[in-house]
């Protein structure tokens, strides 16, 4: 039995590397698919069956024995002992949002091998690791967050810069989904009506859900699909539709103006990135304002309905389909003068993939409810490590959706207009000249098969990966007739992900804000106080939404300056979490692992300070901060531009600040314990024996 | 039949129905309004992930 075992570990381990090769070597001819779903299921199973088992038995010895907080503190609400499949799911749901499609679609401009092969390296010793850790050290501390364990752990200092730089990564990380969803949406008038019409849905299932059907969640989300389906069948109507409404202008020549205006519903749902920028500010706002059960939970139980299902049908339609990679493994955007985002493969390709590969933001739901969830310690490694390897082969998905299609396809869809041109025929001579052919006549009828009046200069990845998506999907259900339902159901299901992340992530930027008001008057610190919710929701929404107009006035699409500013703010919270695992890892006497969080810890660090100082000194005005703000100077240009240039550099450069500080921190407690000269003593709960294992024992 | 059991929690759980049988467990109410409404108003919002 065990050398069948053993055979069996043995080929899946040469298949992986089969793939790997496949995957790698292969130049100049297109390559299927599975290959990299092969590559990345072997890399999965060896990685977790082997390197996550070291971990869990040598690293973080997990006793099967010691009682999780769900046992000790169980109170049926916040501590409750819970099947571990329960947990993997609820967990899983949790970390899994728009990033892993986003990010990847993104990086594909340098071809499919680096972002695939950053994809697996990185979470199998980075992602899944730090997720890992974080929960196990969270679970033998009562449940504690990242930012109590920074300041119990490393210090006061560390709790300032962590509390700091998970609000700086909210402010951020909203910003840039909300500016994918905007450029999702501009000018799209079925997409539009769409998404729109989630809001009313989801409040529709609040009401359904409090007074006809309390507590059916299942059901309501369920027959919440069936309308938003409805709604994305109908935008087509929608679309073309010369009703006459009341609508909204937001602008009079420029300026903001809004004003009432009778005109068909096609032309209201036409609208401009500024006007769907003020909507979703309008939107984060209130969903941070209103009463939880009336908008944010149904909303949040519809996204997650979808996503699961989704995910599973989207897997399944890269397996039937086995579709053939159209992008290349490498293009020659490697050298930094992509048009997506500016910067070289490194280390680029590396903060434009935080989640999928490693996120620094998990480490915030590995310390959230998770841990308090937990029946056994020993399940920590199921949770931890697998549902990040899920995560991370949504990723691998993601990019396969990316790269199916036409590369010039592709460029054309995720080019800004500054850079590829405004006008269809000068952006396709721009993009075939790049080596990428593609013409103005063959995107017209791509965006008229999927129901849109342009795909040029759709920038931000969100439309890039519902044109691959729609095409997976087109070719094994339903087919090239349904294009456009599929285009826009990927649209809808992206910016559902999106929605759930801004309005939870807006309301708990006000908690985070109202506590630490609370500190300066009081009465700010009451959750419950109105005019405090209202003015810390608008500080919240207001510094979140500066930078989606600053996104949304940018001559080059806003991705190319936001994309890598929360992707270095993202890896700096994983920078974060992994110095606090190395910290106690050191304070628990185990520092022969060290490496298993070190090591992750030193390569995030070299990415992220190169990032920053590219993004901050780069003499090229597309990556450089500051150049471009010279350059924009120089040439008489908008004051608000230079302005954010600046402003961006600065943000940047505190970002870099703050971990610089933990890191020094890290760093003196840990020569400290190496040396014996500082006390190494960590808050882990002492030991208390689980009943469960007694009872089964 | 194990399999379709354990997805059926999964998806209670992570659609907090198991959340709301326990709170009414717990406060000995029944389901209804009153208590569906009491069980909204103790929930956290969780940040979810990018």
């Amino acid at each position: 039995m065990r050398g069948l075992r053993t055979l069996l570990w043995v080929g899946i381990a040469a298949l992986g590397a089969l793939a790997f090769a496949a995957v790698a070597l292969h130049r100049g001819e297109q390559i299927n698919a599975l290959w990299l779903v092969t590559a990345a299921f072997c890399t999965y199973a060896v990685g977790y069956r082997f390197y996550s088992k070291f971990i869990a038995s040598k690293v973080l010895a997990l006793d099967p024995q010691r009682a999780t907080p769900a046992e000790r503190l169980e109170d049926g609400r916040d501590y409750v002992p819970t099947n571990k499949w329960v947990v993997f799911g609820h967990h899983f749901a949790a970390i899994a949002g728009p990033g892993p499609l986003v990010g990847p679609v993104l990086a594909a401009q340098f071809g499919y091998l680096p972002g695939t092969l950053w994809i697996l390296v990185g979470a199998l010793f980075g992602g899944c690791v730090q997720d890992f850790v974080i929960l196990l050290f969270s679970v033998r501390r009562d449940g504690k967050s990242l930012t109590q364990m920074a300041r119990e752990e490393v210090g006061p200092i560390g709790g300032v810069v962590a509390y700091a730089a998970v609000l700086s990564i909210l402010v951020i990380l909203l910003g840039v989904i909300a500016l994918v969803v905007v450029n999702a949406l501009k000018q799209s008038p079925w997409g539009t009506f769409t998404i729109g019409m989630i809001m009313p849905v989801a409040m529709l299932m609040g009401i359904y859900l409090r007074r006809l059907r309390p507590g059916r969640v299942l059901e309501t989300s369920a027959l919440g699909f069936v309308l938003v389906m409805t709604a994305v069948v109908a935008g087509k109507w929608a679309a073309v539709s010369q009703v006459t409404v009341p609508s909204i202008r937001w602008f009079i020549d420029g300026r903001a103006l809004p004003h009432f205006v009778l005109e068909p519903l096609s032309s209201a749902l036409t609208l401009s990135a500024p006007g769907l920028a003020f909507l979703l500010i309008l939107y984060g706002f209130a969903a941070a304002i209103i009463p939880v059960w009336l908008l944010l939970a149904p909303r949040d139980y519809l996204a997650t309905f979808v996503k699961l299902g989704t995910i599973a049908l989207l897997a399944l339609g890269i397996v039937v389909m086995h579709p053939t990679l159209q992008m290349p493994a490498l293009t020659k955007f490697v050298d930094g003068t992509g048009p997506v985002f500016a910067g070289k493969v490194f280390p680029f390709a590396f903060i434009t993939i935080a989640c999928g590969a490693v996120s620094g933001f998990h480490s915030l739901i590995s310390s959230g409810t998770t841990p308090k969830l937990m029946r056994r310690e020993t399940e920590a490694r199921m949770v931890g490590y697998g549902a990040m390897m899920c995560e991370s082969m949504v990723a691998i998905m993601a990019t396969v959706a990316a790269c199916v299609m036409e590369p010039g396809t592709y460029f054309a869809i995720n080019s800004p207009a500054g850079v590829a041109g405004g006008l269809p025929e000068k952006a396709a001579a721009t993009i075939s000249g790049w080596g990428f052919p593609v013409t103005a006549d063959a995107m017209h009828r791509l965006a008229q098969n999927v129901g849109e009046v342009t795909l040029f200069n759709r920038t931000g990845g969100a439309p890039a990966f519902a044109v691959g998506m729609a095409h997976i999907f087109s070719n094994s259900l339903g087919g090239q007739a349904v294009m456009a339902v599929w285009y826009h159901f990927a649209l809808m299901f992206e910016a559902l992900f999106i929605l759930t992340v801004l309005d939870a992530g807006t309301r708990v930027g006000r908690f985070m804000l109202q506590d630490a008001l609370g500190h300066v008057w009081k009465p700010l610190a009451r959750t419950s106080w109105y005019p405090s919710i209202v003015a810390t929701s608008a500080l919240m929404v207001a510094a979140w939404g500066y930078f989606l107009w600053q996104g949304v006035r940018d001559p080059l699409g806003g991705i190319n300056s936001l994309w890598p500013l929360f992707g270095i703010a993202n890896q700096l919270l994983a920078t974060a979490a992994l110095c606090i695992a190395t910290t106690i890892i050191l304070k628990t006497r185990r520092a022969t692992y060290l490496a298993v969080t070190l090591v992750p810890l030193t390569f995030l660090v070299i990415v992220t300070f190169t990032a920053s100082w590219h993004k901050i000194f780069d003499p090229d005005p597309r990556i450089g901060f500051l150049a471009q703000a010279r350059q924009l100077a120089a040439a008489g240009g908008n004051a608000r531009l230079i302005f954010n240039n600046r402003l961006d550099a600065v943000v940047t450069g505190l970002l870099i600040l703050m971990v610089a500080l933990l890191l020094i921190e890290s760093v003196r407690q840990w020569i400290g314990a190496l040396s014996g000269r500082r006390a190494s003593a960590t808050t882990e709960t002492p030991f208390v024996m689980t009943r469960l294992a007694e009872e089964r024992g | 039949m194990k399999l379709i059991r354990v997805l059926r929690a999964i998806l209670s759980e992570i659609f907090e129905e198991s959340a709301y049988e326990r709170f009414c467990a717990r406060e000995g109410v029944a389901r209804g309004r009153e208590s569906y409404a009491a069980f909204v108003r103790g929930r956290r919002v969780q940040a979810k992930c990018c």
